[in-house]
């Protein structure tokens, strides 16, 4: 079964058998959120086990099961903002270090790790507010939809916002990578 | 907006969903537009590196299957305790009910229930939980002295003791 049919299972049954599959599908990815926000594994477990928690019991509110990932990054969201909240200040530093020492260490495979470390260091350019946006977009893969409520914002700020933060991002990467301007289109089929 | 060319439609043809009159437009501006181009060029190969590396990203926070299991054990452990909280408000929720309805009806004892949900964090009678039990049933309390004096308010106080 994809996540799909899996959450709808869960919301159809409301078993604890629904919701371990569930928990299978998404706690990988809800963990992930935090750790590669700069938090250790244990509070990364913490944090992720309270949005599993409200999942379980409030995952049937969302009316539109298309923005249910949107949702589920919400929640996430919330939760990481309080435990901020909770935290003295020089935890938002280590949020917006490049990806580098232990969490660096457990890249699995190299070509992988190549590209997350671009990632990560392409992050450390911009502001916290863009760097979620792109996080949410390209590593959660939501769709404008789903970053307008995840942020709640217009879907059209949210277009307008990645647009430019992807303009400010195309600066920094030609900078940094040795890609030339593909053939102009005179000899190009477009 | 440059060369005619406004946000949204850039966003539209970087995403692929611009109408066919308009690509056509845009495309045609590119032919000879080498600034246009080579925007939308770098444009569109930045969000192909995002892609990458936004995937390279999902893979590299590797989990245990016994992660993932303990986890999962500490999350149906706490959602077994507030089932058996659940189930306990319930029934004080009942008991209370049952106390009142001698001294001002059932259907008034029914709304006093309702109103003190709303009047308490839980603020609707479906959230009352064990961990907003209190100021929920300080909120009855208060109630039940206007509509039954204070000793039937001390008798709902003592009743809804958890």
């Amino acid at each position: 079964m994809d996540e799909k049919q899996v959450l709808e299972l869960f919301l159809l049954t409301g078993t604890e058998e629904a919701f371990c599959a569930l928990f299978e599908a998404l706690y990988p990815r809800v963990r992930r959120y935090f750790v590669l926000r700069g938090l250790d594994r244990m509070a990364a477990e913490d944090l992720a086990q309270n949005v599993m928690f409200i999942v379980y019991r409030r995952a049937a509110e969302v009316r539109d099961r298309g923005l249910f990932n949107g949702w589920l990054m919400k929640v996430a969201r919330n939760e990481l903002l309080q435990h901020w909240r909770r935290q003295p200040p020089p935890d938002w530093m280590v949020a917006f270090e490049p990806l580098s020492g232990s969490l660096g260490d457990q890249m699995s495979a190299p070509t992988f790790v190549d590209e997350a470390s671009h990632f990560a260091e392409w992050m450390t350019f911009l502001e916290p507010a863009e760097r979620e946006l792109v996080r949410l977009r390209f590593i959660e893969e939501l769709s404008y939809d789903g970053l307008a409520l995840a942020l709640d914002v217009p879907v059209g700020t949210v277009k307008w916002r990645l647009f430019n933060v992807r303009k400010k991002l195309s600066h920094i990467i030609s900078r940094t990578s040795r890609d030339t301007v593909s053939e102009y289109p005179r000899k190009r089929e477009l | 907006m440059i060369h005619g060319i406004s946000d949204q439609e850039w966003v539209a043809y970087l995403d692929g969903e611009l109408e066919a009159v308009d690509r056509d437009r845009l495309e045609t501006h590119f032919i000879g537009c080498a600034i246009c181009w080579e925007f939308f060029d770098r444009v569109a190969r930045t969000t192909a590196r995002l892609d990458a590396a936004g995937k390279a990203t999902r893979h590299s926070v590797p989990l245990s299957d016994d992660e993932l299991r303990r986890s999962m054990g500490e999350v149906l452990a706490r959602i077994r305790r507030g089932r058996l909280q659940t189930t306990e408000v319930r029934e004080r929720l009942d008991c209370l009910e049952r106390v009142m309805a001698p001294m001002c009806g059932t259907t008034t004892a029914t709304r006093a229930l309702r109103a003190a949900a709303q009047g308490s964090p839980a603020q609707s009678l479906e959230y009352v939980t064990a961990d907003n039990w209190t100021p929920f049933l300080s909120s009855l309390r208060s109630i039940a002295a206007v509509m039954c004096g204070e000793t039937g308010a001390h008798l709902v106080w003592e009743s809804g003791q958890l």
